[in-house]
């Protein structure tokens, strides 16, 4: 006589259903998700509509105009100011990208020890506090004054660009350092071509992606910099930031300047998904050959 | 790589000597001393700037600039890592385009996007206008105001860095992980999460110095009932009080010393700060 016992489920086996707790967590971290990103863009969503309001008040919207993106560069002042902040980060960013990588590579010649050492003290105007950077740097300005008096201005500015983006540039090419062949440069030498022309043809192709990727954060971090220009540019020689905040203390922020912030944010937007777009025609067409 | 090349670092030695640590020994000379500006001619040794540092305004600004940073520094760990983890699990196969979409609100310029916050923080404004809503929403000049600007200008770093820990992390682990009987929560606390420690880090101290120390946040979203110790030296430098502020400054100093030294005990060569 054989007893028939119930069919073990699985849950006295110990197995706990999930499936219903793990859509809820799916939805809601998606809808999570996206709110955090809705939060992140929420400012630059102001700035756009601000920007096509007829009225110059921030707090009413009157009707949709385009009218400020027109007058863009009609204010002088702001047009000075945009003209200097670009020619400051461009002029910071092309030093930083040929002096990074030059003393990335020499970073990169010392033992791990020193190395080490260097990249701690590289780490310093990285980390340091905005503030106490522009306030060192403007002291350190401030001592050269009585041997170059007119030293505060465009000068004593792009030095100070290219003292916080060399510490980025740096950073990004010595990983790319690390990923190249060590023999890459031996090689080249038994070949007989000198160091230097060894370096430009043989390791700055193979650590291109490091220097763009470098050059690219140096410009980000120098065209939006306020608080280190603040206090090193000259009486007069006003970047986009120092322009905009002065503006905001007198309350008399014009609304071009949204439009113009607009603008800059849809163009970086179309150039990062644009060049997406074509990396990934690109490979496409790297895989049928 | 060649020996010879160790030329192109050593200047770079002396600038980062010249523009980096001398100041900090000029800041350390200034804070104990009387000086007109930076003219030494007058200037006496003093500890008058220490007695200052037991005023009242001043130890609130330090307490408030910490409890802030810390703060921001939570919240931003919680949201960020959510949305770091997100996509990293996700299954877009363009997961660079999700980081651009993330970082790119830090591409314009920070004074505008504080302002168009303070803007939507007004008891009027467009959107109040849309919704017509006429209650008083408003929560400009109050704590969570200022919060909420520091998290949204600085959580891009936080996510970037955990990502960028997350990235790194074996998948085979995770299977392993699932293999061995841990149910996914487990998986997460017992596996992921402290493997992505480094990138937790580099990314706390990435937010927490900058809402600790910047000036221009809490001046425009606390309409100046909130004063941080950015604002204090800010405002010490723009009185010509150049002692006070190099005091202060050369503490918050030591605050930032005490980072660098995490970051070089966790990260070498400074990997995960980008």
């Amino acid at each position: 006589m054989t007893k028939t016992y119930p069919r073990a489920t699985l849950k006295e086996y110990g197995y706990k259903d999930y499936s219903v707790l793990k859509k809820i967590y799916k939805v809601f971290s998606i809808v999570a998700v996206i709110l955090i990103v809705i939060g992140l863009y929420l400012s630059i969503i102001m700035l756009a509509i601000q920007s096509v309001n007829s009225s110059s008040s921030v707090t009413s919207f009157n009707s949709f105009t385009l009218k400020w993106y027109a007058e863009m560069f009609s204010v002088r002042s702001l047009k000075t100011a945009i003209q200097n902040t670009i020619v400051t980060s461009i002029i910071a960013t092309i030093l930083a990208t040929m002096l990074g990588t030059l003393i990335a590579v020499g970073i990169y010649s010392f033992e791990k020890k020193k190395r080490q050492a260097i990249m701690l003290f590289n780490n310093i105007p990285l980390l340091n506090a905005d503030i106490v950077t522009g306030i060192s740097l403007m002291l350190v300005f401030s001592m050269l004054l009585p041997i170059f008096p007119y030293i505060f201005g465009p000068t004593t500015l792009i030095m100070a660009h290219l003292f916080f983006t060399l510490p980025y540039v740096i950073l990004s090419v010595i990983p790319k350092l690390k990923e190249t062949d060590p023999n890459l440069m031996d090689a080249a030498l038994d070949l007989g071509v000198r160091p230097f022309k060894a370096l430009r043809k043989v390791i700055v192709p193979a650590i291109t992606a490091g220097i763009f990727s470098g050059m690219l954060l140096a410009f980000t971090m120098s065209i939006d910099d306020f608080v280190i220009s603040y206090y090193t540019t000259g009486n007069g020689f006003d970047n986009l930031s120092i322009w905009i905040y002065g503006s905001m203390g007198r309350k008399s922020l014009t609304p071009s300047v949204y439009a113009f912030s607009t603008i800059l944010t849809l163009v970086t937007m179309l150039t990062m998904v644009g060049y997406q777009w074509f990396q990934r025609k690109g490979r496409k067409v790297h895989v049928k050959r | 790589m060649n020996k010879g090349f160790k030329i192109f670092a050593k200047p770079y030695i002396v600038w980062l000597a010249l523009l980096a640590i001398l100041p900090m020994f000029v800041m350390l000379i200034l804070a104990f001393m009387y000086s007109e500006g930076l003219s030494f001619e007058e200037a006496y040794f003093t500890f008058f700037q220490f007695q200052m540092l037991g005023e009242y305004s001043i130890l609130t600004a330090f307490f408030n600039s910490f409890l802030y940073a810390t703060i921001t520094t939570v919240i931003s760990l919680v949201l960020g890592y959510f949305v770091a983890y997100n996509v990293h699990k996700s299954k877009f196969k363009n997961k660079f385009l999700i980081l651009t979409i993330l970082i790119l609100p830090m591409w314009s310029n920070l004074l505008l996007r504080i302002e168009a916050l303070g803007n939507l923080m007004e008891p009027n404004n467009i959107i109040t206008q849309w919704l017509n809503i006429n209650g008083d929403l408003s929560i400009k000049g109050t704590m969570p105001a200022v919060i909420i600007g520091l998290v949204l200008t600085y959580m891009p770093f936080m996510i970037l860095s955990v990502y960028t820990a997350l990235e790194k992390i074996d998948y085979s682990l995770e299977e392993a992980a699932l293999d061995l009987g841990l149910t996914p929560m487990q998986k997460f606390w017992k596996v992921i999460f402290p493997l992505s420690l480094k990138g937790v880090a580099t990314g706390s101290i990435l937010v927490f110095l900058p809402s600790m120390s910047g000036f221009a946040i809490p001046e425009f979203l606390g309409s100046g009932n909130i004063l941080l110790i950015g604002n204090v030296i800010e405002a010490a430098f723009r009185n010509m009080d150049y002692n006070l502020g190099s005091l202060l400054s050369v503490i918050l100093l030591f605050v930032i010393l005490g980072a660098l030294i995490i970051v070089s005990k966790v990260d070498k060569e400074g990997e995960t700060l980008l």
